[in-house]
């Protein structure tokens, strides 16, 4: 049993008899029952990456952006498309014309060229880009952003420890239950409608004061998970109405608008900015819509006017406020582009070479890993999976990648078996 | 309304004479020159000349097969002829070409520029194509599916470089020469309008729009201009489309179309001959929808049906000004008469599953017997018209 430090029993993480009863159950007829991902070693690997004070930012692609057309780049060959390179910052690496702001923070990003994943479609590759499992299997794992905020987020603070803006991930806390569910704000910043009270504050707070009551009161009689779940929900809430102003940027955006670009992606990346320092250790932030399978130039060449301010002013803003070294910024979706155009102007799906890109926090800056083939139709060297790449981000936070998870009695580690972090992106 | 010296056309008796090869990438504009030569450009930016035959040769059966553009396509007359020159300079796709005194062949590009070549000039080099490069180069890809690469199809050409480039900021998508052929237009996707004057290429008038400029179109008084703008986002606030009649003369707005023709990329704007009749055209993959506006009221005169299913690409008014050509992503040209708006014949056939190939582009040649088609599969076609 984990004691807290409190020395009180943590019924959301614990494995109750209940529980370990409800999953011999479910092993018997093949499935899998949550228990909020009852740990056996959760707490250490939680206290040494909490040490470490690591934060989380990931830029999600919507839809899938195209390789070729941003980081690696096929000049001269009949997939290479109308966008042409540019010189970087650094010596011998190029980028897209359109990414005029990111060539001058490539020093700081490790660039994975040699993604070779699993899940070709939508759905189910947004979920395997956000819990490296793929969606098939009767299990529902949490996303980055959940098993972020469990080992690093602090269990105190008013602040949610998972936020996201946009179009992101669709897995959710998965099997470590409710606590770790992310908070979703509307994509142009705003919190969702229910934020708002509709009672007067001291009327508000004596209102809460005696649901708690009574919350605490019928607990002593119903300890279950249904019942602790909404409990802790709404502790959650609220403690997040408190830091409610945190989430406010129309005071500080107008300063910041020319250094992001004045975007509703613009905002978000400059919203995560403020909550990674205010201490919130995962924040994702979508862009819509990279899914070009018609007009791929257009829109990618639309997307990227967005998205080079305000990735880069990112860069730039967290390297000012000495956050960069400890905030890891992950920019990926669920899937590349095909190299191949159709015969709709756009590229499809593609998960035989694609390209992610990490900076900052654990990761060794200017570095490019892996490669594709001349026509970018396949990987040529070192073949990154979704495991490896969640290995690789887990230990750049100093999150033990084979932490193991019990749902029911069934073990399940934070990666898949047989994933290594790469270890030439490591700091 | 018919220009002078133009010969009757019967349009529903239409023949393909030719269907050029040249499928190194997408053939994007094409435009006759005068009316024994044929220009086309590419996405690679290469920009080729043929020389149209006097006498055509008869196709053989085994010129049929290497001429034969899709199976499911209407099959050429008589064997293509080989391309003899090359303009070089261009190193991004070739947006439109355009023709002005059957000599000077104006090109605008993504490389940001708009080229002007002499056909009268002297070439300075020479060249070798292979016209089907790209089908052999897929055969050789994927020989597990047993299709053999064919026999390379190879031009001399010589070489010729541009006479006068115009450097813009952006790719330059919409370019457009008044019917004096004393002024240019060209629209970037920086949102810059600027008219030329089109012999010495000097600037005369420029001004801003608020997204990309797509199609433009300056009116035969030099009074007016049409310019389509995009800004393609998806789910985004910074979407945006607009569609203006500007005074030229001020670069202010005339009409603001932006609330009637909401959401919708103009791809293709065209005025007639005589001013009277301004042709649009809806792109990107909505219903390829084409209206017929009074310049000068900017009200719609009448929709023409049917659509090209996803989206138009180009609208070209005939010589005798009395009909409008019309193409986009559906591999079909079809030939309208203004007067009432009728379809009176459609020429190509729709290819492709779902999604169909396009014709990037059209142009008629001056005496207004023929039509020819920048077709993204890699060929050029010319119809031939009845008299």
């Amino acid at each position: 049993m984990n004691l807290n430090n409190n020395g009180k029993c943590e019924n959301i993480e614990h494995i109750s008899r209940r529980t370990m009863l409800k999953a011999t159950l479910a092993t018997g007829t093949g499935n899998a029952i949550a228990n909020w991902g009852g740990l056996f070693n959760s707490q250490s690997i939680a206290q040494e990456a909490q040490k470490l004070g690591k934060r989380c930012i990931l830029l999600w692609m919507n839809g899938g952006a195209s390789q070729i057309d941003t980081f690696d780049m096929k000049p001269g060959k009949s997939t290479a498309g109308p966008f042409r390179e540019i010189q970087s910052k650094l010596p011998g690496y190029k980028v897209c014309e359109y990414l005029p702001k990111m060539a001058q923070q490539v020093e700081k990003l490790g660039i994975i060229r040699s993604m070779r994943t699993a899940s070709p479609d939508h759905p189910d590759g947004i979920y395997h880009m956000h819990t490296c499992y793929k969606q098939s299997e009767r299990m529902p794992h949490p996303e980055l952003g959940a098993m972020i905020g469990k080992y690093i987020g602090n269990k105190d603070s008013d602040l949610p420890s998972f936020v996201r803006m946009g179009p992101t991930g669709n897995a959710g806390s998965g099997y470590l239950g409710p606590r770790y569910e992310p908070f979703g704000i509307e994509r142009n910043g705003n919190m969702p409608y229910f934020t708002t009270p509709y009672l007067p504050p001291a009327n508000e707070t004596r209102r809460n004061d005696l649901l708690r009551f009574m919350e605490n009161e019928s607990r002593k009689d119903n300890i279950t998970d249904a019942f602790e779940s909404h409990r802790v929900a709404k502790e959650r809430s609220w403690r997040l109405l408190r830091a409610k102003s945190l989430f406010d940027t129309s005071k500080d955006w107008p300063k910041h608008q020319d250094l992001y670009g004045a975007s509703d992606f613009g905002r978000g990346c400059f919203l995560a900015r403020k909550l990674v320092e205010a201490g919130v250790p995962f924040v994702e932030i979508g862009q819509d819509n990279y899914d070009s399978h018609a007009d791929n130039f257009v829109c990618h060449k639309a997307n990227m006017q967005i998205l080079d301010p305000a990735w880069s002013g990112l860069l730039i803003d967290l390297e000012r406020s000495g956050l960069l070294q400890d905030t890891l910024v992950v920019w990926m979706g669920e899937v590349g582009r095909t190299p191949q155009i159709n015969n709709r102007a756009g590229r499809d799906h593609f998960i035989r070479g694609w390209t992610i890109v990490l900076a900052g926090g654990g990761i060794k800056g200017g570095v490019v890993y892996g490669s594709t083939d001349a026509d970018g139709r396949d990987v040529a060297t070192n073949p990154v999976s979704e495991g490896d790449l969640f290995a690789t981000i887990y230990t750049a936070l100093g999150v033990n990648p084979r932490a193991k998870h019990y749902v029911g009695t069934r073990p399940i580690w934070a990666t898949p078996e047989g994933s290594k972090p790469i270890k030439e992106l490591l700091a | 309304m018919k220009e002078p010296g133009t010969r009757s056309i019967n349009f529903e008796k239409s023949t393909l004479l030719w269907s050029l090869v040249w499928d190194a990438d997408w053939v994007s504009a094409v435009s006759f020159v005068g009316d024994k030569h044929l220009a086309a450009g590419n996405n690679l930016g290469e920009i080729l000349l043929w020389e149209i035959p006097e006498k055509p040769e008869a196709l053989t059966e085994s010129t049929s097969e290497k001429n034969k553009p899709n199976e499911k396509s209407e099959r050429p007359s008589y064997q293509a002829p080989l391309p003899t020159r090359q303009m070089i300079g261009h190193s991004n796709i070739i947006n439109r070409l355009i023709c002005a005194e059957n000599r000077w062949l104006i090109s605008a590009s993504n490389d940001h520029t708009t080229k002007y070549w002499d056909l009268m000039g002297t070439p300075s080099g020479t060249g070798t194509h292979v016209l089907n490069a790209r089908t052999i180069e897929d055969a050789n890809r994927n020989k597990n599916s047993g299709k053999k690469a064919p026999a390379p199809i190879k031009a001399e050409v010589k070489t010729q470089q541009p006479a006068k480039t115009i450097k813009g900021n952006e790719w330059i998508v919409g370019l457009a020469m008044s019917q004096d052929q004393s002024t240019l237009i060209t629209g970037d996707d920086s949102g810059q309008v600027v008219l030329y004057d089109r012999v010495s290429g000097t600037k005369k008038k420029h001004w801003q729009v608020k997204g990309w400029a797509y199609a433009v179109a300056i009116s035969p008084d030099l009074k007016q201009a049409l310019v389509s703008e995009r800004y393609p986002l998806v789910f985004d606030s910074g979407r945006h489309t607009g569609l203006k009649i500007w005074n030229t003369e001020s670069a202010t707005p005339l009409h603001d179309l932006g609330k009637e023709f909401k959401d919708m990329q103009i791809s293709a704007g065209a005025y007639s001959q005589d001013g009277k009749i301004l042709a649009i055209g809806r792109g990107g993959e909505g219903d390829g929808k084409i209206f017929l506006l009074d310049p000068s009221t900017a009200k719609k005169i009448r929709e023409l049906s049917p659509i090209h299913q996803y989206g138009v690409t180009d609208l070209c008014f005939h010589p005798d000004g009395l009909h409008l050509a019309s193409t986009g992503r559906d591999t079909v040209i079809r030939i309208w008469n203004i007067a009432d708006g009728k379809m009176i014949k459609e020429l190509g056939k729709p290819r492709g599953g779902q999604f169909k190939d396009w014709f990037h582009a059209i142009s008629f040649s001056p005496d207004g017997t023929r039509v020819a088609a920048a077709d993204m599969a890699g060929f050029i076609h010319i119809w031939q018209f009845g008299s």
